[in-house]
């Protein structure tokens, strides 16, 4: 009896005692691999500031460890000034030195029971209730010009309903940060209508649904808001303590195009806007990190089709967003006005949208979306859109940092049509 | 039997104080220090602007001096540091922020990620807008520390450890 407590007793005490051992060993493999690493990483650097500088540079000494930590450490040397001397990894490292190239892909799939079928967008066939598509190939560049300038590219490859490729410049910028109260960035950029427009552009692996809702989708792809313009846009931090208060203001010329939703055989409309107008202000306050909120006044003139009618677009937008890593809650209200110049007929079109989500795990994230657009019959612009709301039930899956699986239910009413039930499936990835 | 119980007892508690001491082991709490270039006037910071520096939102020191942040590469108890006591993120979520601040164009790139704290003095001794987190005993001269929320490394209510 005393032999087997005796036995039981050693077990207890020695197998704990093994499993530090494996630990150490581990730990000490995985700091084998992180100074080879190091070392790797040390080598390719002298290699790269000697080729830069045309002589090998002496190894500094190591300095003893300062007696008080809390006091500064005395300079060992001059610290560089110019912007010349930036340490840039994509300059002494990089392929392409200086440019930073990364990408967005989807491959879809969708099936409808609209009867007859909307036109197919993003890429889907006209007049088919189910198919695969690659949607936009979403191509990005940066440039780190200087420590404060850069230049910035999105150049994208959208599928269209005959299944073949338009190249798209949807954004080039050269933007130039004074400070973080004053930001200037010249060129094609995405128009500070909304929130949407804003954050998430068109790689659709950064957006949690699926798709966009109708009234941010881009303006190629139904839409209704000037999603793109080119011109000036100024944005940055207003004084204004702990409430984190921002503001944007842009001035260019949008060119909007925008397809029939309802009628694969129409023309675009074509709506030949003026200089367009945008200022916005929205706060970030520090007492609640993720919080956002503000809204924005947008203006131009625009002669849909070149036909009779001169129109004073004014697209007021605001949002009210919560957004952490795992949990997102977005709201945002537009209230597009057209003034008819020759009638004086006024049409407002209210709009909205709200996402929630969380994850759950690491992986999985569930949202719910809905969405209403209401705009008459009789509009000049919009003569398509009508009345359309409803839900969105949606799944996300992230396989990795790069891969997503999105599974997508809509329903939407229609005034004076049928109800629509799509599902969509999307592979969505970044590289 | 009774003659047994006391030889049973020592073993005992022995076997539980060698199991509670490897149940309750971590790894040592190492202050981290905020490091900047000497040439930069600031002397303390506050949890939250340190917060929305590594995250990208506030992005210069004052009207001429641009951020330049420097980080070290995953693994590294500075980099946890970074994520669950500054930014409250995991590793992925880190280069999800990331990805999107660098798509929506308000940061030209993320951080320079470096993968010794050599390289991070290095960095941060070149760069005059420069700043990094730092274990206290690998802090070498030519850089300056700076308080977090009034507070040196060392003391015992600081807040990155």
């Amino acid at each position: 009896m005393m032999r087997w407590i005796l036995v039981v007793w050693s077990m207890m005490v020695l197998f704990p005692c093994a499993a530090p051992a494996q630990t150490i060993d581990s730990e000490t493999a995985e700091t084998i691999r992180t100074l080879k690493q190091e070392v790797k990483e040390l080598k390719a650097r002298i290699t790269a500031l000697e080729a830069r500088q045309g002589a090998p540079s002496p190894e500094k000494e190591q300095q003893p460890p300062q007696s008080k930590a809390s006091e500064p450490a005395k300079p060992q040397e001059t610290a560089a000034g110019g912007e010349a001397e930036t340490l840039n990894p994509e300059r002494v490292f990089g392929i392409f030195p200086g440019i930073k190239i990364s990408g967005f892909g989807t491959v879809n799939y969708k099936a409808t029971d609209a009867r007859p079928p909307e036109t197919g967008l993003i890429g889907f066939r006209n007049f088919a209730n189910n198919g695969f598509a690659v949607g936009d190939v979403d191509l990005f560049l940066t440039s780190h010009l200087t420590s404060r300038a850069m230049a910035l590219s999105e150049v994208v490859f959208s599928e269209n309903a005959q299944q073949e490729f338009e190249v798209d410049v949807e954004r080039l910028l050269l933007k130039y940060d004074f400070n973080d109260y004053l930001k200037l960035s010249f060129g094609r950029y995405h128009t500070g209508t909304s929130y949407y427009n804003s954050v998430f552009h068109h790689g659709q692996w950064l957006q949690t649904a699926a798709d966009r809702p109708l009234v941010v989708e881009f303006s190629d792809h139904g839409g209704l808001l000037p999603s793109q313009s080119v011109g000036i846009s100024v944005t940055g931090l207003v004084p204004a303590g702990r409430l984190g208060l921002n503001y944007i203001f842009e001035y260019g010329t949008s060119n909007t195009h925008r397809p029939n939703i309802l009628d694969p055989n129409a023309d675009e409309i074509a709506e030949n806007n003026g200089q367009a107008t945008t200022a916005g202000l929205f706060a970030k306050p520090d007492w609640l990190q993720g919080l956002e909120m503000g809204g924005s006044l947008y203006h131009d003139r625009i002669n849909p089709n070149g036909g009779p009618f001169h129109i004073g677009q004014t697209i007021g937008s605001v949002h009210l967003v919560y957004l952490t890593p795992r949990f997102e809650f977005l709201n945002e209200a537009f209230l597009i006005r057209h003034h008819l110049q020759e009638t004086a007929q006024v049409f407002n079109i209210p709009a909205f949208y709200s996402l929630i989500s969380e994850k759950i795990g690491e992986k999985w994230r569930p949202y719910f979306r809905y969405q209403y657009v209401n705009s008459s019959s009789q509009s000049p612009v919009f003569p398509d859109i009508n009345l359309r709301h409803g839900p969105s039930v949606d799944l996300r899956y992230d396989y990795n940092d790069y891969i997503a699986f999105k599974t997508q239910y809509d329903r939407t009413f229609r005034r004076q049509l049928s109800t629509i039930n799509d599902l969509l499936l999307q592979l969505a990835f970044r590289f | 039997m009774t003659r047994y119980r006391h030889f049973l007892i020592l073993p005992a508690a022995v076997s539980l104080l060698l199991l509670a001491s490897i149940a309750f082991a971590g790894p040592e709490q190492e202050d981290v220090a905020v490091i900047v270039n000497p040439q930069n006037q600031v002397d303390s910071i506050t949890s939250a602007e340190l917060r929305k520096m590594f995250s990208g939102e506030k992005r210069s020191w004052n009207s001429s001096l641009p951020v330049f942040l420097v980080v070290r590469a995953p693994q590294a108890h500075e980099r946890d540091v970074l994520l669950n006591r500054v930014l409250k993120m995991t590793e992925s979520e880190y280069k999800q922020h990331w990805v999107k601040k660098v798509y929506s164009g308000e940061v030209p790139r993320e951080p320079l990620t470096l993968f010794s704290n050599g390289m991070q003095l290095e960095a941060v001794r070149t760069e005059k807008g420069g700043i990094a987190l730092i274990r206290l005993q690998d802090l070498r001269a030519g850089v300056k520390v700076i308080k977090v929320d009034g507070q040196t490394p060392g003391s015992s209510t600081y807040p990155l450890r």
